[in-house]
């Protein structure tokens, strides 16, 4: 009871001073239930929680639920999706007004959010489909993610080279990127795809790296690589720096972590561009798309948070160094114009 | 003098014995207390946590590993460990998914064969352990090594889910049996619609059928004289070796009934899921000593043993408390129960004798 009413304060605090610092709303504004958010109770149902975007995810959830002001409850099933399901039916029983699932698996989750839905909770899903109409899905846009790269790629490049590609099929997110592959070669001919590899065995950009070493040897016309996924991107580097070859092959991938940050800014790095979908944002869309719900709005289907591109000249202009200072200076990254409306308060920043 | 002497010597022993009273019933019904308070508190503090509903998701989250615990029990009756049971579990859970999704077999061809490969891998371990001599905790470890590299081989590395790609490029035609699904996702109406779902089902019938065995038949109580002291169960005519190797072949079977409402549940052969049942079934079983003061293992201490710890996550999960947090009393209260165990028994022996 201490530890609702601590949270419940806190939320307070965080609208009073939005409100202070000239918010946009106040707990007053809100529409009902958000007139008094203090009763109301949401719950993050995660599969995935280790690892850096994933707890990124779960502080832009925070900050979103405590500007709303509302009583947020974690459930960490951590990849146990049988669990996952069963904390769906905990946050049931509960009694929480409107539940995200975090992840997890369509044939273990399509049932457990029909219940909630049963239940009359609303629920939206980030990065997993629960084939439910009633359930609208929270994307980061991955086809978009892999188009922004490649465009880049031809600005600095042209339309003729030939690419080095890292994929592993199965993985959705890494199929979607590779649609927007697909797509960018049809439209350019001269764009030609040497070399297929990849692999996710851990550590995953150490295994690549070994790969990529065979395939630089192998194809020396390489000249540019699409490696949509960071830790690939980390392992064709390692490679080519390792070939001697950081001067003449550009590396474009997908996803930003601080790590990856100062791998691009190493003089002369090879890894000259990456597209990435702040996960904090998506963690705060995610609990605006709720409350949306809430409300008794429809905050759409589909709710797409777009990527933003990051290239190497950028970090080095704007003297970037983490992803902290990225918030900072690339504002289109520290926040999404989605799922918002005019009452809607937002995390201080 | 001698009067007063004697008069001393009388209430010490008259304090002393309610001492060893107040010990005796400490030992016997602390860890049930433990469990009403536990209750009580949780639901005094955690909102939502009295309810039917809350209390069958308590039962189903134990569900799989209570059964996997009851496994782990038998080896622990005859003396030995079973290292094995969550990667036959997640074994059985592959094979389940494999022989419905690119096999195309039926739920009953399914739900055979993955019974007689969990019977068949307690076999190994048992001659393992009882012909070549390999100490218990060694080879039922090697075995689960070899099982949890086995389960990936057929799909190289991946999760089988209806229309998954085959490692030869094609597409996997079959589907889970609706008949199988049931298995793992059946809801039965019990006071409330849609309340009690199969898997809790299948944890009682095979508790109680546990217990049965163990308590009330020749050969349960067999296999403890064989856990308790070897030779001397071998010098009354025993078969020493073939009692142990039945336990681990239960066990592999239990396991493997865990993997398949596991692969019922999710409607999927996850490779990531069920990392945590070995730790949680062996951890359920081990509290199962301490209910009433058994100090053995035994099938209704398991069960409160995984009610337990069910119970206690529940209700943290309720009150917020991040995963890592209950990790740990989980491993608090494994080490409780194994002082109350070890510790109070040896000193009530030693007292009582």
């Amino acid at each position: 009871m201490t530890r609702t009413t601590r949270r419940t304060a806190l939320g307070l605090i965080a609208a009073a001073f939005t409100a202070a610092t000239g918010g946009i709303a106040t707990a007053q504004d809100m529409p009902p239930p958000f007139d008094d958010p203090g009763e109301v109770r949401i719950a993050l149902v995660r599969y995935l929680s280790t690892g850096d975007f994933f707890q990124a995810y779960l502080s832009g959830v925070e900050r979103q639920a405590e500007a709303l002001g509302v009583d947020l409850r974690i459930f960490d099933s951590r990849q146990d999706a049988a669990l996952q399901a069963d904390m769906v039916d905990q946050a049931i029983a509960l009694g929480v007004d409107g539940i995200i699932i975090q992840h997890g698996l369509t044939e273990s989750m399509r049932e457990a959010a029909q219940r909630a839905v049963d239940a009359g909770i609303k629920v939206v899903a980030f990065d997993v489909n629960v084939e439910n109409a009633a359930i609208p899905q929270i994307e980061q846009s991955d086809y978009l993610l892999g188009e922004l790269a490649l465009e880049q790629a031809i600005r600095d490049n042209g339309t003729e080279w030939d690419a080095g590609y890292v994929y592993v099929p199965g993985i959705a997110p890494l199929d979607r990127r590779h649609a927007a592959w697909e797509d960018i070669k049809a439209a350019n001919p001269g764009i030609r795809e040497v070399a297929q590899m990849g692999t996710l065995d851990n550590p995953i950009a150490n295994s690549n790296a070994n790969q990529a070493r065979s395939v630089l040897q192998a194809n020396p016309t390489i000249s540019v690589f699409f490696a949509p996924y960071n830790e690939f991107a980390k392992g064709v580097k390692i490679a080519v720096d390792e070939a001697g070859l950081t001067p003449d092959i550009s590396i474009y991938s997908a996803d930003v972590s601080t790590a990856d940050i100062a791998a691009m800014r190493e003089p002369d790095s090879a890894w000259k561009a990456t597209v990435a979908t702040n996960p904090a944002v998506v963690g705060e869309v995610s609990v605006r798309a709720l409350a949306i719900m809430l409300a008794g709005g429809d905050p759409g289907a589909q709710v797409v948070v777009p990527p933003t591109l990051i290239t190497q000249a950028m970090l080095n202009d704007m003297d970037i160094t983490n992803m902290e200072t990225l918030s900072e200076r690339l504002p289109q990254f520290a926040h999404a114009d989605v799922a918002m409306t005019d009452w809607m308060p937002l995390p201080p920043r | 003098m001698t009067v007063e002497a004697d008069k001393t010597t009388a209430s010490t022993r008259a304090t002393g014995q309610g001492g060893r009273v107040a010990l005796d019933l400490a030992i016997r019904y602390g860890f049930l207390l433990l469990l009403a308070g536990l209750v009580l508190f949780f639901s005094v503090f955690a909102e939502g946590f009295a309810g039917p509903r809350s209390a069958v998701f308590i039962f189903q989250s134990v569900a799989i590993t209570g059964i996997l615990a009851l496994g782990v029990t038998f080896t622990l009756v005859v003396g030995g460990f079973d290292l094995s049971i969550g990667s036959v579990a997640t074994s059985s859970m592959m094979l389940a998914a494999y022989m419905m999704v690119v096999l195309e077999q039926g739920a009953g061809a399914t739900i055979l064969a993955c019974l007689v490969m969990g019977a068949l891998i307690g076999v190994v371990n048992g001659i393992l352990i009882v012909r070549f001599k390999v100490p218990d905790l060694l080879a039922t470890l090697g075995m689960m090594f070899l099982l949890v590299g086995l389960q990936r081989i057929p799909t190289e590395g991946r999760s089988i889910s209806v229309g998954m790609t085959l490692p030869d490029g094609e597409t996997a035609a079959g589907a889970f049996s609706p008949a199988f699904l049931t298995m793992g996702r059946h809801r039965f109406d019990l006071f409330l619609d849609d309340l009690v779902p199969a898997p809790v089902v299948f944890l009682i019938v095979i508790g109680v059928l546990v217990w049965c065995f163990l308590e009330l038949t020749r050969h349960g109580r067999l296999m403890y004289a064989v856990g308790s002291n070897a030779r001397a169960a071998a010098l009354t005519g025993t078969n020493v070796n073939g009692y142990k190797v039945l336990a681990y072949a239960i066990s592999g079977v239990l396991a493997s009934v865990g993997g398949l409402l596991l692969a019922a549940r999710l409607g999927r052969g996850d490779i990531a899921s069920g990392t945590n049942l070995l730790l949680d079934a062996v951890a359920a079983a081990l509290i199962g000593f301490a209910v009433l003061g058994a100090a053995k293992p035994n099938a209704f201490g398991t069960a409160m043993g995984a009610l337990f710890v069910g119970i206690l996550l529940q209700g943290l999960t309720m009150m917020n408390a991040p995963y890592y947090t209950q990790d740990f009393i989980k491993g608090a209260v494994l080490v409780v129960a194994l002082v109350f165990t070890f510790a109070l028994s040896a000193r009530r022996a030693r007292g009582g004798g």
